[in-house]
């Protein structure tokens, strides 16, 4: 069930392989060092507030003849004005400043839960007022309300004062549970359990409440945190009982007697160290909690400003192959890209070679977790850890030189590069358009950072050209993104992909969000653009059928790997390998005639499972004995009739395996 | 302009609310404490006093609905009621004595704590994985450290052994009030010890947050795109990454500015500065209830005020507010 929270607080699809890998190591994120020093240290005090005074049984309050002695074998932590052990007071601080602490939380802790569960699963009116209740006490400052109300309290002993302290502490944990309540209400399961009748305080228990423990745990230790600064403020002030001898009550009389002012820091440091050690123990743990509900906040090692390269001895100017022809733009080859290292690490991208020809369309097809957005993020270098490729070339041809590695180039040659010879279009228009910015800014900062000397002129209008060939009204320029249709939003993402010109276009899954009227459009305009601009394109999608009407050449991924590939019309004429020739079943052409749809029984590959035969044997229709045992390698057909370029990574159409 | 209205019009019931709180509170409290007030100051105080707090608490058989509307009529006219421990002063002028004080105080230490903390944020969310992330562990310390504490200690080591900063004050008192250097630096140099504890236990509180907000921003769709774009790097962290990250950080302003409230109150009293906070502990300490709550009820106000500044830049910061519906 925790995991389950994960997923839902993640926006990534589960199916990627980044998110599989970090799933694994949520509990790394409870191991990290931080988190480890957190709990050390909350051990001991535990332990020290449990059992200290029963061990250390020197009388806190009993006076003696060692006044104000520095700290010493019988007295460590030395000894008050008169005489009293600070060691055995700091010990019983530690139990009552605990109490309050974990009290107070577990009473706020009740209070926001009862809050937040009730306003985000009933809604309506007293969602509203509950939680305006809880926003009116979290805007009122809570020390001030404390004072007052203990200012009035008949008895100030450590309950009355944890009780007052939970009244002001609860309204931010309520009002994150009730958040993320709303949230998991909405979720199938819940839906479904509301559907059978189950009753609401089963489900708010059962299913709800599970799901919602990191938040819980992270808000109560919050608040133990909270309650003990507060209790040691308000008996640093002498509103509460300070014969007990809390932190703050030892504090108190330190500075009533001058502790520091006569040299006897001894008598003052321990307390205040012993609450900022709490308080630094209990964020540690936060921070693990914190790092389990935020998968992104768990990935370590990286900064954007060093990419990881692949390190390697050979010259930056590839030697250029005796065979490729002129017409190459952008050649991969063995290009293997893994999430996670040593023998965990899932191969995303496992060896795959590829070509792009000046101005052609190369679709890439394959589900989701075949590796296809994890080709395209390699081939911009925008991977991420875990995520790193380990072997291979990106060699991009210019017109005029010889070719480069894109895997090899630094920093500064990398930015260079992007957007002026290689831009990308990402699946979601509007996560790939930063929410606070004008259009006009986002379309002309690229052109600002590439552009030599371009005035303010010039780049207006180039956005203006830009906006056009895209069928954008110039005047939505000055719009926002959330301003603008799913459609609109989509042409933006093009014109600004083509602001500076590029050579190559990648599109990934570029209109999957759209209607298919909208989607249509859109698609006609880039492929017109391509014929005017001459740009080639690298089309990633699912929908193999699509690529078969744009694309000149297709490549099929399964698992990581390409298993066919071949020009869109011989693999619309006769797809050879099964997996292809289930995809062309699985979706309806924009055009022409509809299809049965049989799709593809079998759930997608777990690429963690490593197999010894071909990936796709457990969904294959045809698999033999020898799929389990061999893995097929791409390669041309046995059939006498097959057009060279058109290449098969199955065992059925390679000699001595075939039937 | 609705997003605006609606939260002005929050603040209005917030501020009703504290206001309904003040009057309820002693007159909720368990074992009527203004009847045990009232015998203990019995003798101590001026019979004026005893009368104005008599009225003041509705012991005078009014019905609570009448005694909430006086209360209300009161509050409008600027009247909280008449401080003891200073009396016959009446509560407000104690306070506005006071207020200019802390506002400039906290209000400087606030601005230059989220101005220092959101930037190193910025930052060590950039350079996650660097020696940056050795931020976290030392500035979590610090916010957990309570600010008198601290406050003492700085006060002992700097201004008490070193003397490099005054001991005690909000100004050397042989200077008079006003706007001329002599007594503008002095107050300057009595500010900085309190200013610094507090900026020192806050910043770790917009620090934190935002570098994990920035961490979260950076795998963000338009943050990788704006990469794509081979921007130059300070423009990716700044008018892409952080431009996003920081509005949480605006919106979370309320919580986080009740925790400066509560410290630099602390923080006030261990400087002796002439502020509210330090008011409101002579008021604790001379059981001045009055004082007491007119001092909540004024840093309540404040707060709000300060709030509803900050809802004025998140709507600068953030177009998606400013949709008309
Ligand atoms: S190699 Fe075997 S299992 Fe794999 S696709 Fe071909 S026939 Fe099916």
């Amino acid at each position: 069930m925790a995991v389950q929270a994960v997923a839902g607080a993640t926006p990534e699809p589960a199916a990627r392989p980044e998110a599989v890998a970090a799933r694994r190591s949520w509990f790394a994120g409870l191991r990290s060092a931080k988190t480890i020093t957190g709990l050390a240290i909350l051990g001991v005090f535990v332990v020290a507030g449990a059992f200290g005074p029963m061990v250390w049984r020197t009388d806190p309050s009993a006076l003696s003849d060692d006044v104000l002695q520095p700290p010493s074998g019988a007295h460590w932590f030395g000894t008050t004005q008169t005489g009293q052990d600070i060691f055995a007071q700091v010990l019983v601080g530690t139990r009552v400043s605990l109490l309050v602490g974990v009290t107070a939380a577990v009473m706020a802790t009740v209070l926001s839960l009862i809050v937040g569960l009730t306003a985000g699963y009933v809604g309506g009116l007293t969602d509203e007022l509950l939680s305006a209740l809880a926003n009116v006490f979290l805007v009122i400052p809570a020390l001030p309300l404390v004072v007052v109300l203990a200012g009035y309290l008949p008895t100030r002993g450590s309950l009355t004062v944890a009780v007052v302290i939970s009244l002001t502490g609860w309204s931010w944990g309520a009002r994150i549970l009730r958040a993320q309540t709303l949230s998991i209400r909405r979720r199938d399961f819940i839906e479904a359990a509301r559907a059978t009748g189950e009753r609401p305080a089963r489900i708010l228990l059962f299913e709800i409440l599970p799901n919602e423990m990191a938040i819980v745990a992270s808000s109560f230790l919050f608040t133990i945190v909270f309650a003990i600064l507060t209790q040691a403020g308000l008996a640093f002030l002498g509103l509460s009982d300070v014969t007990t001898w809390s932190w703050g009550g030892i504090l108190y009389w330190a500075q009533n007697n001058q502790a520091l002012q006569s040299g006897a820091w001894w008598w003052f440091v321990p307390p205040g160290l012993c609450i900022a050690l709490i308080g630094t123990a209990l964020a540690f743990v936060n921070f693990g909690i914190d790092e389990y509900v935020n998968p992104r906040l768990r990935v370590r090692g990286f900064h954007p400003r060093k990419s990881r390269r692949v390190r390697r001895t050979a010259p930056k100017q590839v030697v250029q192959d005796a065979g490729a022809a002129g017409d190459v733009l952008l050649e991969v080859t063995g290009l293997r890209v893994d999430y996670g290292d040593g023998p965990n690490a899932v191969h995303a991208v496992d060896g795959v070679d590829l070509v792009l020809r000046r101005g052609e369309v190369l679709g890439v097809a394959g589900e989701s977790g075949s590796g296809k957005s994890t080709l395209a993020y390699a081939i911009t270098r925008l991977l991420r850890p875990p995520g790193q490729v380990v072997a291979g070339e990106i060699r991009y041809w210019p017109t005029s030189a010889g070719p480069v590695d894109v895997l090899k180039m630094s920093d500064a040659e990398l930015r260079a590069f992007r957007w002026a010879q290689l831009a990308i279009v990402f699946q979601s228009a509007m996560n790939s358009l930063n929410p606070v910015l004008r259009l006009r800014e986002q379309l002309g900062d690229a052109l600002i950072d590439h552009g030599p000397g371009m005035t303010p002129g010039q780049r207006q209008k180039r956005i203006a050209e830009v906006m056009t060939m895209v069928g954008l009204p110039t005047d939505r320029a000055d719009a926002y993104p959330h301003e603008l249709s799913g459609g609109m939003r989509q042409r933006a993402l093009i014109a600004m992909a083509l602001v500076l010109e590029p050579d190559i276009l990648v599109l990934d899954e570029p209109t999957t969000a759209l209607d298919v009227v909208v989607q249509r459009q859109i698609l006609t305009k880039i492929m017109n653009l391509r014929e005017q601009l001459g740009f080639a394109v690298v089309f990633i999608t699912h929908d193999l059928s699509l690529l078969i009407e744009v694309a000149d050449r297709i490549a099929v991924m399964y698992a990581g790997r390409i298993i066919e590939t071949s020009t869109a019309k011989q693999l619309y004429e006769a797809p050879r390998h099964p997996y292809s020739d289930g995809l062309l079943h699985s979706f309806p052409l924009l055009h022409g005639p509809r299809r049965v749809l049989t799709g593809i029984p079998g759930a997608p590959p777990d690429l963690r499972l490593r197999s010894a035969g071909c990936a796709f044997q457990p969904r294959c229709t045809q698999a033999m004995a020898a799929c389990t045992t061999t893995i097929p390698l791409l390669s041309a057909t046995n059939l006498p009739t097959e057009a060279p370029d058109h290449q098969v990574a199955c065992l059925l159409y390679q000699d001595g395996e075939g039937r | 302009m609705r997003y605006l209205a609606r939260r002005f019009a929050f603040y209005v019931v917030t501020a009703w609310a504290a206001l309904t709180l003040n009057f309820l509170i002693p007159r909720l409290m368990p074992g009527d404490p203004v009847q045990a007030l009232l015998s203990r100051f019995r003798g101590r105080l001026d019979p004026r006093a005893t009368e104005a707090l008599t009225a003041m608490f509705g012991l005078n058989d009014e019905s609570m609905w009448s005694q909430y509307r006086t209360y209300l009529v009161d509050l409008t006219k600027g009247d909280f009621g008449l401080s003891f421990t200073f009396f016959p002063t009446p509560v407000s002028t104690v306070i506005l004595d006071s207020l200019l004080w802390t506002i400039v105080l906290v209000g400087v230490s606030t601005v230059v704590s989220f101005a220092v903390g959101t930037l190193l944020g910025i930052v060590a969310g950039w350079r996650r994985g660097t020696r940056w992330d050795h931020l976290l562990p030392i500035t979590t310390f610090f916010s957990s450290i309570p600010y008198f504490w601290f406050g003492l200690i700085v006060l002992f080591v700097l201004s008490g052994e070193l003397r490099l900063f005054p001991l005690a004050g909000g100004y050397s008192s042989w200077l008079s009030v006003d706007f001329s250097w002599p007594f503008l630096s002095s107050a300057f140099k009595h500010a900085v010890l309190p200013g610094l504890t507090i900026v020192v236990a806050s910043v770790a509180g917009w620090l934190i947050p935002m570098r994990n907000m920035m961490v979260t921003t950076m795998s963000d769709d338009y943050v990788v795109l704006a990469e794509a774009k081979g921007l130059s790097p300070r423009r990716v962290m700044l008018n892409y990454a952080a431009r996003n990250a920081i509005l949480p950080s605006v919106a979370t302003f309320t919580m986080s500015l009740g925790f400066v409230v509560g410290g630099a109150v602390l923080t006030e009293i261990v400087f002796s500065y002439p502020g509210i906070g330090n008011t409101l502990y002579q008021a604790v300490i001379n059981e001045d209830f009055p004082l007491m709550q007119g001092i909540f009820l004024i840093i309540t106000f404040v707060v709000l005020l300060a709030n509803f500044l900050a809802d004025l830049v998140y709507v600068w910061l953030d177009p998606r507010t400013r949709v008309e519906a």
